[in-house]
């Protein structure tokens, strides 16, 4: 048996979503088991699967060095700030 | 719509089957070989006993409780057939009848989706988009283990139900009125013979080597009105709740 991964995408402009996994010994099985697993309900319009075995899998080690980079969450409200402070004529040193 | 009795004996024939059928497949609730043909095959079943309940809709007075005429009828006025019935506890059994079965049920399908009766024929369109469902996952199912069946357990559940199945073919005692009237133009010998036609070029297929003797069946259910033997035991099973409190509402 082999492991895929179940992909759903309601109508509209939804993205496809993970649904969850299942086993089957082949794609043509897959696809049977995948509609009656996670789509019994019409849960979704479009459904993609992927054997597991075609999943690249990142190291976690590699992940893990950016989680402190909190200068990389630049959302520009620091920017912003500074912009409105000057507009009001707080601080003004530059 | 009123039908005259011949229709409505053949009619309560199809729907009997589609009942006992799904309630016989249901049995492998939470016991299926793994998850997902667990829920594979039990969708299979609920489709089976939806059938059922659009079948009983089209033949049943407003006023008749839907749940009373399913479970509580007398045994001698149940038209299911003997494949219906059957307790099948090995998997390998489940699965045979179920081809067996909708394969004919498909067949059956089809000749109502003709009739000239709309409500009959809208209720076949429906369930006909189903069966293509039940019958891929025979086809799938049965077309893979039957090369690894090394036991030659799949191709002894064929000789055992195969005759059995036959009985699906046993038409209710006024099926001439029904092909008179108009109301199907197909009879259960020609759908017979297109269902012989059918499993044995699936068995082919599959490579499953296997012949079967006439057990006899189709003489014995006397036109669906004899029960068979495990049937009470069955019956009184699929009533356990419902007796319990006849008067109470579900």
């Amino acid at each position: 048996m082999n492991v895929y991964e179940v992909f759903l995408k309601k109508p509209g402009r939804d993205e496809f979503r993970h649904a969850g996994s299942l086993e089957a010994p082949d794609p043509e099985m897959a696809l049977m088991y995948a509609r009656e697993s996670y789509n019994r309900r019409g849960e979704g319009a479009e459904m993609w699967l992927v054997d597991r075995a075609d999943v690249l899998v990142a190291d976690e080690a590699d992940l893990d060095v950016n989680t402190d980079k909190p200068h990389r969450h630049n959302d520009g409200s620091l920017v912003a700030a500074r912009r409105r402070d000057r507009r009001e004529g707080v601080g003004g040193d530059e | 719509m009123t039908y005259s009795p011949a229709v409505r004996d053949h009619l309560l024939a199809f729907a009997d089957d589609e009942h006992l059928v799904g309630a016989r497949h249901t049995s492998w609730i939470g016991l299926g070989p793994f998850l997902e043909e667990d829920l594979a095959f039990c969708s299979i079943a609920q489709d089976e006993l939806g059938h059922g309940i659009g079948l009983y809709g089209l033949i049943l007075d407003d006023d008749v409780e839907l749940d009373a005429f399913a479970l509580l009828r007398p045994a001698e006025d149940y038209r299911s057939c003997w494949l219906a019935e059957l307790e099948c506890t090995d998997w390998n059994d489940s699965l045979v009848r179920h081809w067996l079965y909708d394969r004919a049920e498909a067949l059956r399908w089809e000749a109502l989706a003709a009739s000239p009766d709309p409500a009959a024929a809208s209720l076949a369109l429906r369930a006909q988009r189903e069966e293509s469902f039940h019958l891929a996952h025979a086809e799938q199912f049965m077309s893979r283990i039957a090369g690894t069946d090394s036991t030659g357990r799949i191709a002894d559940s064929v000789r055992r139900l195969a005759p059995i199945a036959a009985g699906i073919w046993d038409p209710t005692a006024t099926e001439d009125d029904v092909l008179a009237e108009g109301f199907v133009t197909t009879s259960s010998a020609q759908l017979a013979a297109r269902w012989n036609d059918l499993i044995r070029a699936d068995l082919a297929r599959w490579g499953i080597d296997v012949d079967w003797d006439d057990a006899g069946v189709v003489g014995a259910q006397q036109h669906r009105t004899q029960r068979s033997d495990g049937f009470a035991a069955f019956h009184a099973d699929l009533q356990r709740v419902l007796a319990v409190d006849t008067s109470a509402t579900w």
